[in-house]
């Protein structure tokens, strides 16, 4: 144990002298959370530039209440910048104008004039709409209990409300939204226009929401986007390390000689493959305390490791060890092992559901996910680590810790400590 | 009893014989020159004696233990230190810290500066691996061989590759380990490293021992002839071939005559002197270089070769 002990330190020595060793293992990582964290999961909420043009001004170019009430109710979303240009001005060439190279597309949204007096027509027309189906129905279901002389005055009723319908001008839209076809984010600002619309107009014809959808959480903590990924990114790390870090190490080794010249010593192959597994726990400890303290900083997520989520850790770093050391004595050129590493290791962390959730990934996908041992130390670091259910990861914590010891018996096989 | 104990070792890979039969012995104290071309089967039969290869047949003992066995290979590895060919060892551990580390993989405790001091390196002893130039990183590689304080050292190769002034500092070093009566197994395709370490030296090409014994039984053996060596005005080359009838040889700016008696060189040199040239001259003896290209017909190159 003594010379694994000497070894490991050693073998962390080396590495943290390394800077790109420093840098795959550790700045990467870190640099991957906060790009990631904060395109996707940052407290900040995304905010779209909008360029709104208010046509429906009356002749001293004040706004009608209505157009400046939609503009206040789409202000009111704080899901837009939004940009008031004059209504005399040619939104061709105010996109042309202002439309600047690296920035995003412009989005112009035209209110045009007699949007207010539309929307009263369409309000007017809509509520007699609701009024003639209403005596319609109540005509049919209620006639045989009423009198001759009360059907007369309600046909007579009708006939009139549907004189007046008819007599109101169609409604034609109001709004016009100009988006470039290649901006990405262009219909995810049709869909909320959309919606402010659609609720204004309920609120015009004075209907209510007959269904609503409230949203709650089932636990006491809520989480964020950088909950789900911290587990994730700390998992997939742990994996790099191994399958790439401990191949290259060991195939590097193997080339300049070193470890040939350790066989010669009185350590033995265990020891050689358990230095390597400490050494890879130690880093995968440091790198699990350093992003959760990245997070908690950046991002502000609180998670506290408890024991089972440290012995995942472990399990998954003897997994890993176990897997590139397998892969080292597979292969014996350095550069073929690093090739397999990274073919090997690259495609693992995006099928996982480490990056993002596998259910928004294709099926056959999701069905890969499941023979990768990456997915289930994800998936049991989320549980012990995010949502403290260590007894969610049940099936992880069996499958980690039986291909941890797989790998680390194939590697002792596999792992030769005399030259043929 | 030798330290070392060789008979009929054969070492095949496929149709390839890397070492065919060979037979030899090292006796205490002694530094065992293995000499031979690239491709010789020298770093194989080190490997085999070291544990790390299995022979194909033949008899081995080192130390009295054999290194086929894996029991007696893993006893062996407590009382040998190996300095393989191109050593190396952790790129960012200093001299101070790679020492250290192979000291306390053993059990025999030997202190890391004791063994900075013998190889020299106080002045690097914090310096990191990689940044050492090749002869340093040898003498590492010495001192990390007796990290064990072992009773036999293998060295394989270890001035290949080296500027002269390095091979000289690592020839002083290997012989301040025979001064603590280390027993030493070297491997080199040098010549002069042969000559100039080794008690016994053994030529191995092809796999096949082809000479062992001291430098000067083998130099009076093979290489006995002298030569005349001489160096200056350009027409003497053509006085000794074509006046005198003499074979010489040019190597650089020296022509070099071989005799068998002392009055044919006075005789050469009196007609030089005769013919007003101007000279000056040496009288060296055979080496180990003329053992070897009387034996094999061929020299080594400095990278290894035959040529």
């Amino acid at each position: 144990m003594k010379k694994t002990l000497t070894l490991f330190k050693a073998l962390i020595l080396n590495w943290v002298r390394s800077r790109s060793g420093l840098f795959f293992s550790f700045i990467f990582p870190l640099l991957l959370l906060l790009v990631f964290g904060s395109v996707f999961g940052g407290t900040r909420q995304v905010k779209y530039d909008l360029h709104v043009q208010n046509r429906d001004v009356d002749f001293y170019g004040t706004p009608t209440n209505l157009s400046r009430a939609f503009i206040e109710a789409l202000n009111s979303t704080k899901s837009f910048t939004l940009t008031l240009v004059p209504s005399k001005v040619n939104p061709t060439e105010y996109i042309k104008k202002n439309t600047k190279p690296f920035s995003s597309r412009i989005r112009f949204l035209i209110i045009h004039e007699g949007f207010q007096s539309e929307a009263i027509n369409g309000s007017i027309k809509s509520q007699i709409n609701v009024m003639i189906v209403s005596l319609k129905s109540f005509m049919c279901f209620a006639g045989e209990h009423l009198t001759p002389e009360n059907m007369s005055q309600l046909g007579r009723g009708l006939e009139t409300l549907t004189a007046v319908n008819q007599s109101l001008p169609d409604v034609k839209g109001g709004l016009t939204l100009l988006l470039d076809p290649s901006d990405t984010g262009g219909q995810v600002v049709k869909g909320i226009i959309y919606s402010v619309a659609n609720a204004f107009s309920f609120k015009l014809v004075g209907a209510r929401e007959v269904i609503t959808l409230k949203t709650d959480s089932y636990t006491a903590k809520t989480y964020s986007a950088v909950d789900y990924y911290l587990p994730g990114y700390i998992a997939a790390f742990i994996m790099t390390n191994g399958v790439i870090g401990v191949t290259s190490l060991a195939t590097d080794f193997k080339r300049r000689g070193v470890l040939k010249r350790l066989m010669t010593t009185p350590l033995t192959k265990m020891e050689w493959i358990l230095a390597n597994v400490l050494s890879q726990t130690a880093l995968g400890i440091l790198l699990t305390i350093v992003m959760i303290a990245f997070s908690w900083i950046f991002f502000r997520v609180t998670a506290i490791p408890g024991l089972y989520s440290w012995i995942l850790i472990f399990l998954g770093a003897i997994l890993f060890t176990g897997f590139g050391m397998v892969l080292a004595g597979l292969v014996k050129d350095v550069e073929a092992a690093s090739a397999i590493g990274n073919a090997v290791a690259f495609p693992m962390m995006f099928l996982s559901g480490s990056f993002w959730p596998l259910e928004i990934m294709p099926t056959y996908m999701q069905t890969i996910a499941r023979f990768l041992p990456l997915t289930y130390l994800s998936e049991g670091l989320r549980f012990t680590l995010i949502l403290g259910y260590p007894q969610g990861a049940v099936l992880d914590f069996i499958l980690v810790g039986f291909l941890a010891v797989f790998f680390i018996f194939i590697a002792s096989l596999v792992t030769s400590w005399r030259e043929k | 009893m030798p330290v070392i104990e060789v008979r009929e070792l054969v070492k095949r890979y496929g149709d390839l014989i890397a070492v065919d039969h060979v037979t030899f012995e090292v006796s205490e104290g002694e530094i065992f020159g293995f000499l031979g071309p690239n491709g010789a089967g020298k770093t194989t039969t080190i490997e085999i004696l070291e544990g790390l290869r299995q022979p194909t047949s033949g008899f081995v003992r080192v130390l009295g233990l054999n290194p086929s066995d894996p029991d007696d290979a893993s006893r062996l590895k407590w009382r040998i230190g190996v300095l393989p060919q191109d050593f190396n060892a952790l790129d960012r551990l200093t001299v101070r810290e790679n020492i250290g580390l192979f000291c306390s993989l053993y059990r025999n405790k030997v202190s890391p500066n004791e063994l900075i001091k013998l190889v020299d390196l106080d002045e690097q002893a914090d310096t990191q691996f990689y940044k050492l130039s090749g002869g340093l990183k040898q003498r590492v590689g010495l001192a990390v061989a007796m990290s064990g304080d072992p009773d036999l050292a293998f060295l394989d190769e270890p001035t290949a590759g080296l500027d002269p002034k390095s091979r000289r500092e690592t020839w002083k070093v290997i012989e301040g380990l025979k001064g603590l009566g280390k027993t030493i197994f070297l491997t080199t395709h040098y010549m002069d490293e042969a000559e100039t370490l080794s008690d016994e030296i053994t030529i191995i090409n092809r796999g096949r021992i082809v000479a062992r014994g001291s430098p000067e039984q083998l130099i009076n053996l093979y290489g006995g002839e002298r030569k005349l060596v001489i160096k200056g005005d350009e027409k003497i080359y053509t006085v000794l071939t074509e006046e005198i009838g003499k074979k010489a040889i040019k190597v650089g700016d020296e022509i070099q005559i071989t005799f068998s008696k002392s009055n044919e060189a006075v005789e050469v040199l009196r007609i030089l002197s005769l013919k007003g040239l101007s000279f000056d001259f040496e009288v060296k003896r055979g080496s180990i270089e003329d053992v070897f290209l009387k034996l094999i017909g061929a020299r080594i190159t400095e990278e290894g070769e035959l040529k």
